[in-house]
């Protein structure tokens, strides 16, 4: 069988080593190898989901001798969770190429980076070996930072150094549970089926395993206290930085916490399912109100990712915490479907103030009044995704938010102070429309133009899928429901 | 006489770096540097050809004195080369230097010197190596002969003698205590503690000498900074991958492993922070990396440690040995090409961009970043050292590994700022650096032929 997976996954990569190699490469020549590979990753990614996930197992996978004395294997495959993570992954990069086709500092080094970083995205995402799943996690983070500290704004060197340390500090502890896993594995493997099919620690070696494991992933998703790298890492970011860093890699944090945690120490996290999903109130909840303090649009935008994120954790952690198996499917229906949301719609968000920024240089919500009338398509585009961003019904947080909250109720009533948070991401996003688009127009935003053609490119798909993920969910739920439904934790 | 002749033809790769090392000095006092080179690449080359069939030979020769086993031919597979490679520096940084030649000679007596430790099965053997080693490393850096090198090399030698006699003096316990020499004797020490532990205090201060591990370390930045680049780097790697897989001979046969282990774990957190604490306000990058080798000696300690309690110990000395040589030649190459100060490398990124890239991974790869030899060595050191139950060990070793980041960054940051980075580039540098390029890649996404031929036998 044509091993559509490999392809799709190291595709970014040939074409970054085609860019590294063609010095003489002109900017649109630059640029067209980026959209060009892009467009092929998005193509193998829609492939992918063709051909379809299996309930129960991994489907289409693909392997390959590694470093079999260690047990380590090339082993990729997707199911119903990391599916969709794929498609949004190909998806939002293309999106990015569109986007950034204007870049003119250094573009060839730029768009080979973004190029690499997509591989590591890729492969996080379809990592079957948790050493391959390593490799890929620590990659995307010197992509990024190359990124941010190369293409970022004015703080940019101290912001990429920030965010350098503070994932690697975050991503180590999960390179000693994933050695003691390997350890605890018999035979000794690398292999992530195996742990999941038979989760090789118990007791406080899987507590302690679990522990590193949550500190990684919180500093990833981030939750509260552990998201301090993350305003400052968006806000000197490149919008297309910033849309990759919430749109895709925070899903690292997320798709970890199911995958390994959730998946690999079921028993340790139930027990500790109640601490994880009270971080993830606070998450949900500090999210929202510091995002209302925000007069820079880009961190406002931030730290609803915070708010966003939260829910994911607390869907994951109701999964872990209840013993009825439909509440556990309905809890990370939501979740993973939130992450998608989450993708689509703060993809847009970042988007949306890049282009403000582009034409106004400035993010400062009081400098702005009045642009719906001035540049009307982008004041109503961001209206559209601030609006689903604050879970109107109909578009794409709602579906994802209520499962969560659904499955909260039967687990964990209590945990329902979390839509609190609706309510403040409601009331600042409304505030902020209200400051920035109606109001009296500031005369110095007379002469702005409207989107061009290549920032419609970039930004109608999205707003396109998160109205048909609002509207009809179902061909989303069906494929996830079918792995979530069937995962068999203890 | 039978047995030494068989003993003799077991040691083919040694025998050939001494002759290497004499024909370097006869092409010398014909006024040949150039052939001096070319001899000592030569024999490098030829002994590691040689050594490559002993992969996988466990035995003794000299009545148990010399060692041959995985560490010792695995030193030799990774420090012939490094040596060879460091020839190549010399050429580029040296060139036309009056006694050129002699240098290429010392480098292969040096190496013998190592050899000899990483092969030691019994005291004497361990202390001649340590001489030996020691001798051709004072010559090394005396070899400039200006006010900085002559003052690096006393400090050096100063330090030297004192530790080398502090090492004697524990061991004579050691001996007096076992009535033997042979390391394979020391596990009678377990009725002996006193002795037992002014014997390794001895083989620590002695051999952490050698290895530069804090807090035996303080001649290393002098000495780095005072010899030319080229011999920095071979100190920094050779001698201390010597002195280290001593260290592992040695524990491997001491009772007593809680207290040992204990002492180890030590000074590995020692030597990590103090090597990382001390490198972070560098502004000299040779004094930088001095810094950073002896955070990496402790790192090397996880895997001794782990000597006897796991089987992944021996692997990732083995492994991280080749991704350290690699990876720490390669940077220091560049440092040569490119100038000892932070300055220099302003703008190295954008003027020489495969240099810069070079220099990148070279310090990600140091730091523990997949997928690059050094994270390859990191990971097993790691898994080494939760399998030997040292858990907070790993977590110091982690949390060094994000300083380490910071440390390395310092010199990567100016690379891609804009600047004049110029520097000497030249063929014998440019080679050398490229296989070190290779090598890190190569170890890093690929390390099972490596693996392959080491004793680690996962549980089935």
């Amino acid at each position: 069988m044509f091993p559509l997976i490999t392809v799709t996954l190291f595709l970014p990569l040939v074409g970054a080593g085609l860019l590294l190699a063609w010095r003489g490469a002109s900017r649109a020549a630059v640029h067209a190898v980026g959209i060009v590979t892009g467009v092929l990753t998005l193509a193998g990614a829609i492939g992918i989901a063709a051909r379809g996930v299996r309930p129960g197992a991994f489907a289409q996978l693909e392997q390959a001798a590694w470093i079999p004395t260690l047990g380590a294997s090339y082993r990729v495959g997707i199911d119903g969770i990391s599916l969709f993570l794929v498609l949004l992954t190909a998806l939002l990069f293309l999106l990015v190429f569109v986007y950034s086709a204007t870049v003119r500092q250094q573009p060839r080094a730029y768009v080979a980076l973004m190029l690499l970083l997509e591989t590591a995205s890729i492969g996080t995402f379809t990592a079957l070996d948790a050493l391959l799943f390593y490799v890929f996690f620590e990659v995307s983070l010197v992509s990024m930072y190359f990124m941010i500290g190369g293409w970022g704004h004015e703080d940019r060197h101290r912001a990429a150094l920030t965010f350098f340390l503070y994932t690697l500090l975050g991503s180590l502890p999960l390179l000693l549970a994933i050695l003691g896993l390997y350890l605890g594995s018999d035979p000794h493997t690398f292999d992530i089926r195996a742990w999941i099919a038979h989760p090789p620690l118990a007791g406080a070696a899987a507590t302690l395993a679990l522990i590193a494991m949550l500190f990684t992933f919180a500093v990833k998703t981030p939750i509260v206290p552990l998201h301090t790298w993350l305003p400052a890492a968006h806000v000197q970011a490149p919008t297309a930085g910033s849309v990759l860093l919430a749109g895709v890699m925070l899903k690292f944090g997320t798709y970890g916490l199911i995958r390994f945690a959730l998946q690999m120490t079921p028993h340790a996290f139930h027990q500790l399912a109640v601490v994880v999903l009270v971080f993830g109130v606070v998450s949900a909840l500090y999210g929202a109100f510091a995002a209302l303090a925000q007069q820079d649009l880009k961190r406002l935008v931030a730290y609803t990712s915070i708010n966003h994120m939260g829910y994911v954790v607390i869907g994951v952690a109701v999964a872990a915490l209840t013993l009825d198996p439909g509440v556990r499917a309905l809890a990370l229906d939501g979740a993973v479907l939130q992450m998608i949301s989450h993708g689509l719609v703060t993809g847009a968000l970042f988007f949306l103030v890049g282009m403000l920024q582009d034409r106004t240089h400035t993010r400062d919500i009081n400098r702005f009044g009045g642009l719906l009338r001035v540049i009307p398509i982008l004041g109503w585009s961001f209206v559209l995704a601030a609006f689903a961003s604050l879970g109107l019904p109909a578009l794409a947080h709602f579906p994802a938010e209520f499962q969560i909250f659904l499955a909260t109720l039967r687990a964990a009533p209590a945990a329902l102070i979390a839509l609190l948070g609706i309510v403040v991401t409601a009331v600042l996003y409304l505030y902020a429309i209200q400051r920035v688009f109606m109001g009296r127009p500031n005369p110095a935003w007379a002469g702005l133009t409207d989107l061009g053609a290549r920032e419609l490119l970039t930004l109608v798909p999205l707003l396109l899928l998160i109205v048909a993920v609002g509207i009809a969910p179902g061909w989303l739920l069906g494929v996830i429901h079918q792995t979530t439904s069937t995962l068999g934790l203890g | 006489m039978i047995a030494m002749a068989h003993d003799l033809s077991l040691l083919g790769p040694e025998i050939t770096v001494l002759v290497t090392a004499a024909a370097a000095l006869v092409f010398e006092m014909a006024r040949s540097p150039r052939g001096a080179l070319a001899v000592t690449i030569a024999g490098l080359l030829l002994a590691t050809g040689l050594a490559l069939p002993r992969i996988g030979l466990h035995t003794t020769v000299f009545g148990g004195t010399w060692r041959i086993d995985e560490l010792s031919i695995w030193a030799e597979l990774i420090l012939l080369p490094a040596t060879a490679l460091t020839a190549l520096l010399v050429r580029a940084e040296l060139p036309g230097t009056d006694r050129e030649g002699t240098v290429y000679a010392l480098l292969s007596l040096t190496t013998f010197g190592a050899l000899a430790l990483t092969a030691s099965g019994d005291l004497m053997l361990l202390t001649l190596g340590l001489v030996l080693t020691g001798l051709g490393s004072f010559a090394l850096v005396a070899y400039p002969r200006d006010d900085r090198a002559t003052e690096a090399a006393m400090k050096f030698f100063v330090f030297g003698s004192v530790s080398g006699a502090i090492m004697i003096f524990g061991l004579s316990y050691g001996y007096g205590a076992t009535g033997t020499t042979l390391l394979s004797g020391l596990d009678r020490l377990g009725a002996m503690p006193l002795a037992a532990a002014l014997g390794l205090a001895g083989v620590l201060i002695g051999l952490g000498y050698e290895a530069s591990l804090a807090p035996f370390h303080f001649w290393a930045p002098d000495a780095y900074d005072g010899a030319p680049v080229s011999v920095a780097a071979y100190l920094s790697i050779v001698p201390k991958v010597g002195a280290l897989f001593a260290l592992a001979q040695v524990v491997r046969d001491l009772p007593g492993a809680p207290v040992w282990q204990a002492a180890l774990a030590a000074l590995a957190a020692l030597s990590m922070t103090w090597g990382y604490l001390a490198a972070l306000g560098q502004r000299n990058v040779v004094r930088l990396l001095a810094y950073s080798s002896i955070a990496q000696a402790g790192y090397f300690l996880l895997g001794v440690l782990a000597v006897g309690s796991s089987s992944l110990a021996i692997p990732s000395l083995v492994v991280f040995a080749a991704a350290y040589a690699a990876m720490n030649l390669g940077a220091f190459t560049i440092t040569l090409e490119t100038g000892r100060h932070l300055e220099d490398f302003n703008g190295l990124g954008r003027n020489h961009a495969p240099a810069g890239i070079a220099m990148t991974v070279f310090l990600l790869s140091l730091t523990g970043i997949p997928p690059l030899a050094g994270f390859t060595g990191k990971a097993l050191l790691f898994g080494a050292t939760l399998n030997a139950g040292y858990l907070w060990l790993a977590i110091v070793a982690i949390l060094n590994s994000v300083l380490s980041l910071a440390v390395y960054l310092g010199v990567i940051v100016p690379a891609y700022r804009p600047g004049g980075a110029q520097g000497h580039r030249s063929v014998p540098a440019t080679t050398a650096w490229s296989i070190a390029l290779l090598a890190t890649l190569a170890i890093g996404l690929a390390a099972q032929p490596l693996l392959a031929h080491l004793p680690y036998v996962p549980p089935t």
